[in-house]
């Protein structure tokens, strides 16, 4: 039966315990873009469906939950944070200096028409780094994707990185119609080695080109592309890419992740605006990636006459959750004692949790007006560590109630702050 | 240690036989009665899971399992982003588009403004009919699409056809392929690279004598 209170499909709540967990990554995720000189932005959850679909490509726009604003302008939930980002930088950062360190925590939105149910909201962290193309911007956004999820608490993390535009060109020095590199692209991404031999056979490649898909194909760590030799001229930017993921082995080198970081040629980011390095991040046992991303050097110029290549990376929050989960993480509680204080006095009840709150414990004022037995249940049930009865005054002893040992003392609110090691 | 790899294997129907067949020319004998849904092989590295073979691209898709044996035409229609490391050759079959005999249509362009279709593939279908710019309904049903036309349900059906004989039997004929499938070794994206070792391994045993 169809009930208003359920929330839509591929939607849900987050219950306290779990957006404890939640803001626990989060928090460590943010700390570390932010020791890393990224600076968070904010965009809002509705923009022009035009903005948000510059560069994306037609299959992420066909995802945006669309509709009409009062005037009549087609407006659209974010599906993703780059396209707002490079917005953001093209008309309200004009006068930042290159370099640009952005990071980014956020819900995006996507629709799926597949009956396949997905779900439909997502809480994404990223960081984009903007205006520079070297391989030590690319080095730098790996890295930074790894310690990040090593803060986290992740372990085994590593990310497997492609290139789209070495995939591009080597697409199109084959001289295949569109049909037939579609056909090569999904050989390519099924990893079947056979089919893809007997196809490139068939289509009479030249054997450099054969050799290069091949080797490329085996190749699992950076450096292993070394062995690709592309001779003639018109490989010359297909050899551009590889000295490109060359370099960035040697950075990765420097900063002594080299040997978390892989190289895998099928890897194909389904957006379209990626135009260098494309990589996703994964741990052993949970089979989806935790996230990924990749270089868009064309992508925020279709913004403004700004031509400023960038790289970054998206994570998606709930599947680093889920990696700790399987990877039997314990998200480390900051466990304050919880007291709950009631008074017949509220003056005096309220100046009890003031004390008690400065001394930086969590102090819940009862204000049921409940006898002391019901209060003391509540106090149980909520996960109240100690119950606080206070008199008239706070000079006066007040009844100590430990939820724990189910025992009560008459103590004074002092002795009790020392008792638990609160300095007031 | 590592776990064991785990290898889906449609529990019922056509593709079931032949799985079993190319995996023990591999080497990888079913050691436990069928019944249960996990069974131990005689390869202590893998373990078989019998599952509904529509249902494999998904399982393979979140990682459940770490390979499996299903048709090329159900990892599209169940949009399972995975690896297909291997053409098994069996299970040859095409997903069709077909009418009744004395159906007034009699190719794809003669499909009405308004017609139902009847078929266990509504993903593919809906994505093949709005390629051509047919506004179809599209019904999904499971199994014996082939009663659709006979009861009025629908005028036109899309299902696999391996040798034609069901449609000629329902008086039906074929009237275009949507795609020509055989059956593949799936895999988990993450889980090769996890297990790639073993997994290559395993792949040119399959390559050596497991496929006929």
């Amino acid at each position: 039966m169809f009930t208003k209170l359920h929330t839509p499909k591929g939607t849900r709540d987050y219950l306290p315990e779990e957006v404890e967990r939640y803001r626990y990554i989060e928090k460590e995720l943010r700390e570390n873009f932010k020791l890393w000189g990224y600076q968070e932005v904010r965009s809002p959850t509705i923009e022009f469906v035009e903005a948000l679909s510059t560069g994306v490509g037609s299959e992420l726009v066909d995802t945006m939950f669309k509709f009409q604003d009062y005037d009549g302008k087609i407006l659209a939930l974010r599906a993703e944070m780059t396209a707002p980002v490079a917005r953001i930088v093209t008309t309200r950062m004009t006068s930042t200096p290159e370099p640009i360190r952005l990071f980014y925590l956020s819900n995006v939105f996507r629709y799926s028409q597949s009956y396949v149910e997905r779900g439909r909201e997502f809480w994404q962290a990223g960081v984009e780094l903007i205006g520079c193309n070297t391989s030590e911007a690319d080095g730098e956004i790996l890295s930074l994707l790894i310690s990040s999820l090593r803060k986290v608490g992740l372990k085994e993390v590593r990310v497997d990185v492609g290139h789209a535009s070495l995939l591009k060109d080597l697409l199109k020095a084959t001289g295949l119609d569109e049909e037939k590199k579609g056909i090569l692209q999904n050989l390519l991404a099924y990893r079947d080695e056979t089919r893809l031999e007997k196809f490139m056979d068939q289509n009479n490649f030249p054997s450099e080109v054969r050799e290069a898909f091949l080797q490329l194909s085996c190749c699992r760590r950076l450096d292993e592309v070394s062995s690709i030799s592309l001779n003639s001229s018109e490989y010359e930017k297909a050899n551009d890419h590889l000295r490109n993921l060359l370099e960035v082995e040697d950075i990765l080198a420097d900063y002594n992740i080299e040997d978390f970081v892989f190289f895998d040629f099928s890897l194909t980011r389904k957006i379209e605006y990626y135009t260098g390095m494309v990589f996703e991040a994964s741990v052993p046992n949970l089979g989806l990636p935790l996230g990924g991303g990749g270089r868009y050097d064309d992508f925020i110029e279709k913004f403004a006459k700004l031509k400023l290549p960038a790289t970054g990376f998206a994570l998606e929050i709930e599947k680093c959750l889920q990696a700790l989960t399987t990877q039997g993480f314990q998200i480390p509680e900051k466990t304050k004692t919880k007291i709950l204080v009631s008074s017949k006095s509220r003056n005096a009840a309220i100046r009890a949790v003031n004390v008690l709150r400065d001394a930086g414990f969590v102090a819940l004022l009862d204000i049921t007006k409940n006898d002391e037995e019901k209060i003391m249940d509540y106090g149980k049930l909520a996960g109240m560590d100690y119950v606080v009865f206070v008199g008239s005054s706070l000079k006066k002893p007040a009844t100590i109630y430990d939820v724990g040992s189910n025992i009560s003392r008459n103590i004074g609110i002092e002795t009790f702050l020392q008792s638990i090691g609160g300095q007031s | 240690m590592k776990r064991k790899i785990r290898i889906a294997i449609p529990n019922k129907g056509r593709l079931k036989q032949p799985s079993i067949q190319v995996l023990q020319r591999a080497g990888v004998n079913i050691l436990e009665e069928e019944r249960a849904y996990i069974s131990k092989t005689s390869d202590p590295r893998f373990e078989a899971i019998f599952a509904r073979a529509f249902d494999i691209p998904i399982y393979v898709h979140y990682g459940a399992v770490d390979l499996g044996i299903t048709g090329h035409d159900l990892i599209l229609e169940r949009e399972a982003d995975v690896h297909e490391l291997l053409d098994l050759e069996f299970g040859k079959c095409q997903l069709v588009v077909a009418v009744p005999e004395n159906s007034k249509i009699n190719s794809i362009n003669d499909v009405p403004a308004v017609a139902r279709v009847a078929t266990e593939y509504p993903n593919l279908s809906r994505k093949y009919f709005e390629g051509l710019g047919k506004q179809v309904e599209i019904l999904g049903v499971r199994g014996t699409s082939e009663l659709a036309p006979k009861l009025g349900l629908a005028q036109i059906i899309v299902d696999i056809s391996s040798s034609g004989e069901t449609l000629r039997k329902n008086n039906l004929e074929v009237i275009a392929t949507i795609l020509d499938s055989t059956c593949r070794l799936a895999c988990n994206k993450i889980a090769y690279r996890t297990f790639e070792n073993e997994i290559n391994e395993f792949l040119g045993r399959l390559r050596q004598g497991g496929l006929k």
